[in-house]
Parts: C-alpha cells; sequence; structure tokens
C-alpha cells in the first residue's frame, strides 16, 4: 500500500515546515534511524511525545517524509490514538480511572467532586491552564479502585471528600470551605455533567 | 542439543542461591499491582537496612504472585526454614519486618502465608488460603516466584525446554503436538492455536510474521500484564516456538501503552535471549532456524486489540480494523503472511511443548483443557490474578477465592469478557468457567477479567459505561457501530436521567439487531451488554423508563441530595462541598439543587443528616 512514488510532491503542496530550528533539529534526530513500512510510526510518535510531552505539529511532515507517507496519514494516527497529546499537558494532570471496577465503587462521584473542583471538564484543563483532568484507562490496579493517578502516583481507593481535598491542596487552598462560603459561588457555574 | 543443556547447566547455580539460600533471601514482588502502592520504597527500605547491618540477608525481586489485595509483598526465606509471605510491607513496615526476622520471629503479625505443608505457628501453608485452594499453577509456576529479569532463573526451572525439544522435532509435529493438545485461543474467540500455526505454516511468500496480542484493553482484565511482567521468558519462549512451527521470520510483541512495566520487562527478555543465542541468527546453533522479535507499543486504542485493528495499528496509520478475508494468514501485517495469538496462548505454547500435550492436558474438561487465568475485581474481597482448570465453577471463582462480596452485600452479577460482552446473574453464578455455559446465556467468558457487580449496583449505570466506552473507542468505519454506539448511549442516559419512554426499549433492541452488520467485533459486541439486562435485569431497566426510579440509587438524574435532619455534622458537609451546594439559612442547612454536582461528599461527612433521596422517599 504504500508503493506509490514518494510523497514528497505533497508534502511541498502543504508548504515548507515551519517550526523554530531548533525544535526542527531535535525531532529529526530523533526520527533519523526510522524507516518506511518497517513499523516505526508508533514508536518515532512515542519517542517525540517522550521529548516534548506531546506532539508538536512539527513533526508532522518531518515523519511523513521519513517513513514516506503523507502528512494526512501521520495526523490521522496521532488523530486516532488517545495516548497521543496533540497540545502541551497543563501543569498538573490528573489522571481519572475510567476502568469498571472503579466505577461500580463510586468513581464517578469522583469524577463530578474533580470537575467542580478544579474547574474544567474530563479531558480538558482549567481556564487558566494549571490543572487538567485526564481520563485513563484501567490497567488493573482494581485493588485500589476508586482510584486516581497524579505525578505518577496513585491515589485509592478514594471517597469523594477526600478527591476534593486532594484538589484543594493541589490548588493550594485550604482543605475545608471557611463558612460562610458565599463568595465562591461565580467559580461553580460549570459543575455538572 | 547440547548448546541448550550446557545454557541450563551454566543457568543453575544463579537459581539454586534462590531455591536453597545460604543465608536469610528476601525477595519483594515488583509488579504494577504492588509498584503502584509502594514497593519499590520497600525493596529499597530493605536493602538500605541490610546495607546498614541489620540484617545479614540477599534482597531479590521477583514479579507478582497474584495477591493483588496482598501488596506489597514480601517473601523471607531463612536457610532452615521455608519461606514466610508478608503482605502490606510498606516502607514505614520495614523497620519492624526487618527487626522481626533478625530476632528469628518469623511468624509476626505481617505474616500472611507459609510456603510449607504445615502452619508455622498461627501462619497458615500459602495453598490453604482461600484465593490459592483450587488453583492449578502451570502458566504462573514463576510468577512471584523467580526474578523475571533474570534468564537463568527461566532456564534452570526448565525454561526453553519447550524450544529446545521443538527444534529437535519436525515443524509438523510440533503443529501436531499442538493441535493434540487442543489449546484454543485464549484471547476470546477460542479458536485452536494449532490451526492457525498450521495456516501461517502453509503460506508460501516471505517475509511471514507471528504477532502476539498483548493489547489487554478489556478493562478488568490483567492476566497478560501478569505474565508480561511477572514470567515475561514463557511468553516469549512461545512466540519464539509459534515462529519455528509456522516458518516465520520475524515477530511483534503488541503491548498496549498502559503497560511501561511489561514494555520494559519483555524489552529486557528480549535482550537477554539474544544474548544467549536464543534469537538472532541460528538459535541454539540448530542450524536451520533465525528468528527476530520486537516489541511494539500501542498508543491507546480499544480496537487495536482486535485481530485486524492490531495489523492496521502495525502498518503505521490508524489502527482501523480491517475486513476479512484476505484473512492474516494470506495477507496480514504490511501485506505478509501473519498469525496473530494472545498471550497466554503462546504462554500455554510453551508448556505444550516443555511437558508434552498429555500433561498439559490432563486438567480442565474433555472440550477445554488446560487453565485459565483470570483477574478478580470490583466488589469482591480479594481482588488479585488467580490461574484455574478450565470448568472450574464461576462461583469458586468469584464467592470462595475471591472471597465473594464485601460489605455484607449480596452478588449481584458477575461480568465477564470486557465491555463487548455482558453478565451473568447471581442466581447462574454456579456455571463453570468455560465458553460454551457463558455463550449459552449470551454473553462471553472472554480473555479473563472477571468484574463482581453487588445489589447496590445498577444495571443501567453500567449499560451506560460500556456503550460509552463503545462508542468512545469506535474506529469510525461501519455507521452500525459508530452511529450505532452513540444512539444506545443517548437513549440510556436519557433513561437514566428520568425522561425514558417505553419506546426507546424497542429501539435498544433495534440497535442491538443493527449492530450484527458492522464489520468487526466492537461494532457487533457493543450491544451485548444492553441484551444481557433485557435478558436479566429487565424489571431493573423498566423501573428506571415507566417510574423513572433506580432501585440501586445510582443514576445522578433520578435521585437528589436532601438535608433529612439538622446536625453538628451539616458544618463539615458545607465545608466540602465543591460547589457550596450546602446552604446555611437562619441557623437551618438545605442543599441547593440548582447547583448540586451529586458528589456525595456532603453524605459521606453527614451521613446521618443528608440522604440519597428520589420521588418515592429516602
Amino acid at each position: 500500500m504504500f508503493s506509490q512514488a514518494s510523497h514528497n510532491s505533497r508534502l511541498s503542496a502543504v508548504g515548507p515546515v515551519s517550526g523554530s530550528a531548533e525544535v526542527l533539529a531535535q525531532i529529526s534526530e530523533l526520527i533519523a534511524d526510522l524507516k518506511p513500512d518497517d513499523v516505526d510510526l508508533l514508536k518515532g510518535l512515542h519517542r517525540i511525545q517522550h521529548e516534548f510531552a506531546y506532539i508538536p505539529k512539527e513533526a508532522i511532515p518531518l515523519l511523513a517524509a521519513q517513513l514516506d507517507t503523507t502528512p494526512a496519514i501521520v495526523f490521522g494516527t496521532i488523530d486516532f490514538y488517545s495516548e497521543l497529546r496533540q497540545k502541551p499537558p497543563a501543569e498538573n494532570v490528573v489522571g481519572w480511572c475510567s476502568g469498571p471496577a472503579c466505577l461500580l465503587k463510586g468513581s464517578l462521584n469522583i469524577r463530578r467532586a474533580l470537575e467542580a473542583t478544579l474547574g474544567c471538564e474530563m479531558n480538558e484543563a482549567s481556564a487558566d491552564g494549571r490543572y487538567e483532568l485526564q481520563l485513563v484507562q484501567c490497567d488493573g490496579t482494581c485493588q485500589l479502585a476508586p482510584l486516581i493517578r497524579s505525578e505518577g502516583r496513585y491515589l485509592g481507593p478514594l471517597s469523594s471528600s477526600e478527591a476534593i481535598k486532594f484538589a484543594r491542596r493541589l490548588k493550594g487552598e485550604p482543605e475545608m470551605r471557611e463558612p460562610p462560603a458565599a463568595e465562591d459561588e461565580a467559580t461553580t457555574e460549570e459543575a455538572g455533567e | 542439543m547440547a548448546i541448550y543443556q550446557a545454557l541450563r547447566q551454566a543457568a543453575e547455580a544463579s537459581w539454586a542461591s534462590c531455591e536453597r539460600p545460604l543465608k536469610t533471601l528476601i525477595k519483594v514482588n515488583l509488579g504494577t499491582c504492588s509498584l503502584v502502592v509502594g514497593a519499590q520504597e520497600t525493596l529499597e527500605a530493605i536493602r538500605a537496612s541490610v546495607q546498614a547491618g541489620e540484617l545479614d540477608a540477599d534482597v531479590m525481586a521477583t514479579g507478582c504472585i497474584g495477591l493483588c489485595f496482598a501488596e506489597p509483598l514480601v517473601e523471607v526465606t531463612k536457610p532452615d526454614c521455608p519461606p514466610v509471605l508478608y503482605e502490606q510491607v510498606t516502607a514505614e513496615r520495614v523497620p519492624a519486618l526487618v527487626k522481626s526476622i533478625a530476632s528469628g520471629a518469623l511468624a509476626n503479625e505481617m505474616a500472611l502465608a507459609v510456603a510449607a505443608d504445615e502452619p508455622m505457628g498461627d501462619v497458615p501453608p500459602l495453598e490453604s488460603l482461600p484465593f490459592r485452594r483450587g488453583q492449578v499453577r502451570r502458566l504462573m509456576a514463576n510468577c512471584g516466584v523467580t526474578d523475571p529479569l533474570e534468564i537463568d532463573h527461566y532456564l534452570a526451572r526448565g525454561g526453553y525446554e519447550g524450544l529446545d525439544k521443538a527444534l529437535r522435532m519436525a515443524p509438523e509435529k510440533v503443529i501436531a503436538e499442538m493441535l493434540e493438545s487442543g489449546l484454543w485461543g485464549r484471547g476470546g474467540a477460542a479458536f485452536p492455536t494449532g490451526r492457525k500455526w498450521e495456516f501461517l505454516r502453509m503460506a508460501k511468500r516471505h517475509p511471514k510474521y507471528i504477532i502476539c496480542n498483548a493489547d489487554e484493553g478489556d478493562p478488568g482484565a490483567f492476566v497478560n500484564r501478569n505474565i508480561m511482567e511477572s514470567d515475561p521468558h514463557l511468553l516469549l519462549e512461545g512466540v519464539i516456538i509459534g515462529g519455528f512451527a509456522s516458518d516465520a521470520d520475524r515477530a511483534f510483541i503488541y503491548i498496549r501503552d498502559e503497560y511501561p512495566v511489561p514494555v520494559a520487562r519483555m524489552e529486557k527478555a528480549i535482550e537477554a535471549a539474544y544474548a544467549k543465542g536464543l534469537l538472532g541468527k541460528n538459535i541454539l546453533e540448530c542450524g536451520f532456524f533465525d528468528f527476530e522479535v520486537e516489541v511494539v507499543r500501542g498508543a491507546g486504542s480499544y480496537v487495536c486489540g482486535d485481530e485486524t485493528g492490531l495489523l492496521s495499528s502495525l502498518e503505521d496509520r490508524r489502527g482501523m480494523p480491517k475486513i476479512k478475508p484476505p484473512f492474516p494468514a494470506e495477507s496480514g501485517a504490511l501485506g505478509q503472511p501473519s498469525n496473530i495469538n494472545n498471550v497466554e496462548s503462546y504462554a500455554n505454547a510453551s508448556l505444550i511443548l516443555r511437558h508434552g500435550s498429555a500433561w498439559w492436558g490432563s486438567v480442565g474438561t474433555e472440550k477445554n483443557r488446560g487453565t485459565k487465568m483470570f483477574s478478580l475485581s470490583g466488589k469482591v474481597q480479594r481482588v488479585g490474578v488467580l490461574e484455574v482448570p478450565l470448568g472450574t465453577s464461576t462461583r469458586q471463582v468469584v464467592m470462595e477465592m475471591g472471597g465473594g462480596v464485601p460489605d455484607g452485600r449480596t452478588l449481584k452479577a458477575v461480568q465477564s469478557g470486557g465491555p463487548l460482552s455482558g453478565v451473568v446473574p447471581a442466581s447462574d453464578v454456579d456455571i463453570p468457567l468455560e465458553p460454551e455455559p457463558y455463550r449459552e446465556r449470551g454473553t462471553l467468558l472472554g480473555a479473563g477479567g472477571l468484574v463482581v457487580l453487588d445489589d447496590s449496583d445498577c444495571i443501567v449505570d453500567l449499560c451506560i459505561y460500556f456503550q460509552w466506552f463503545a462508542e468512545d473507542e469506535s474506529c469510525g468505519r461501519c455507521t452500525t457501530c459508530f452511529a450505532g454506539t452513540r444512539r444506545a448511549l443517548e437513549i440510556l442516559k436519557r433513561i437514566a436521567s428520568g425522561r425514558g419512554r417505553a419506546a426507546d426499549l424497542e429501539l435498544l433492541k433495534l440497535l442491538g439487531r443493527i449492530a450484527s452488520n458492522a464489520n468487526c467485533f466492537h461494532g457487533q459486541g457493543a450491544p451485548t451488554v444492553i441484551a444481557s439486562t433485557f435478558r436479566y435485569f429487565e424489571e431493573e431497566l423498566m423501573e428506571h423508563v415507566t417510574r423513572k426510579r433506580c432501585p440501586a440509587k445510582r443514576c445522578a438524574g433520578l435521585v437528589r441530595y436532601e438535608v433529612l435532619h439538622q446536625s453538628e455534622r451539616l458544618a463539615e458537609a458545607a465545608a466540602i462541598c465543591p460547589v457550596a451546594a450546602v446552604v446555611e439559612e437562619d441557623g437551618a442547612y438545605r442543599i441547593d439543587q440548582e447547583i448540586c454536582v451529586k458528589c456525595d461528599a456532603c453524605r459521606e461527612q453527614a451521613p446521618y443528616a443528608i440522604g440519597l433521596v428520589d420521588e418515592f422517599g429516602v
């Protein structure tokens, strides 16, 4: 299926590869040993994401040229896989396990609690860009259900209250709201599913 | 071949010091399940206290023994004593453990079991633990016993003997042995593994590829993870045997990205196998077999666990399942003849070749021979991984080994086989763990995940989760799948929010029928859980639709939180609420329904004062 002539002509239709010379050089070096038709695209994407914490746009035409394919196929691949990021992660990423053991043990309550406390929906960042909730798949650490992950650590089994306290600590706020709690109302509008 | 015997002999010494240690040997289980509860820190703390001279001992890491609920697990063997297992040894508890071992008190309060026939004081024999009673550990024989990164441990315990034997047989004989064993694919489809190898053998076009599906994407299933991180060579040996039998050139072990520990350990295992001449050119100096193996990391796509989705993923593009035919044996990865099997299938192949098909088939049932690994999770006392003969009753595994449902609840159903499968109700929990009885009930035994539901769980909630999962992971090729699952999800959410209508039930059934037109099993299997619901829990579903009532009070749209009694605890409830919905007016608290997000935190703080109510009361 990759037997067509080189796709470089299509590349030029996208225009010159943009991005800082330094980033481009870095990416080129990361993917220099990859070959077409050798099960290398995911390998390349993992290396780039490992380096940058996401896949910079600049990588797409470079990978396409290296693997003798089209930018569309490379972009389609990035878009297809949920572990590949197209945007840099927020400062603090909180992983919320979506698995069935967590579900049965109340993970939806934790999700609602975290969305409300961090001020962001699932797979989005808060308005100030500091916090992000990320939906993660079950990796079989179900003895901790319901669990969340933060900075490589697993927290569980977690109650909603504990999740809220965790999120407030992350934001540098006191764990418990000060009574009377009227002044917070403006920030609570986006809550809810 | 003399070369294998030489390798094995050279390996003996390394293992002998672990099997019959001359001084105290401490093993720390390092698997995904223990690492997340601090096993690495435990290992370091033990090493530090040995270095500080508090204890004269050797320290080593092993894989996961399967008792995930008791991690971090530490095993201590004194030269004159049987090994003793200690549970929940976090780094903070290491000083106490070290002190007690140094003083000779092996049977302390952290002791879980002793690996002997007789108890040691109050400490019961390992095999007498409910979780272990009934297990037949063949695939898991090395799990938690050897160091998964030490190829010598594997070799000394009979590893690669199956490969050595295979290389001295004609490939056709290897396939005959596989067919004789009756091993069927452990990934869920239950097709005879030997037949698949035969198909690839018949293909003449080279290069030919062997592919190991280690994408274990079913949420709640973690049996393949256990093999890869605890005994990676068992899988690798099977892959090499498969390569030899089917005349293949190269293998890809496709592991999901969510499994960093298995990825690292498989890569290390492959490296070690190359160094010993078990991979590469002229394997075991047989003079006729070259084979290459590499690990491919997925990137978070469930359909890449579908046979042809995985093939697409290997071809440097979106992992969309393909249309069959052509079958992989004709045109698989990169258009070349390929064979795909599950991790557990290859691991079993190592044992079949090592011990022979007669030994292998001596457990299980007539139709379903051998053992099967299962992972237990959800509403069960003991979460973990176990291995039992096929045909063992579901009740024995869930209620006895797993310890049943905790907190005085009762069993509602067992969900097996992942999100494209359904449930078996508590009334049928006696059925044997075999494909047929599950299939008869419109569901799948699947790859090994068993998720347990209790009477506080809502079947509509589970359906919503699985439809969401199926919709989210649909590759987008077939309308019946990507749009069908989305419609089903919308309908279910409508029902869960209290706006369900009688016609919705017919629509769900219609979507279930249409789904059979999807190309791959992802779309075809997606409505299974809904069909299961109609079959076993129709009354509960109807309750949601007709009376707008969720009997389990799990559907957020059908319940609300109310202050039932004024109490001092309500101040805490107000302080925890993330949206300030617990409001005080004139000395009395109430919950502002407009802004409440229904996270349950207030009720955790004030369980007596706040209740979960619906239109029918508390």
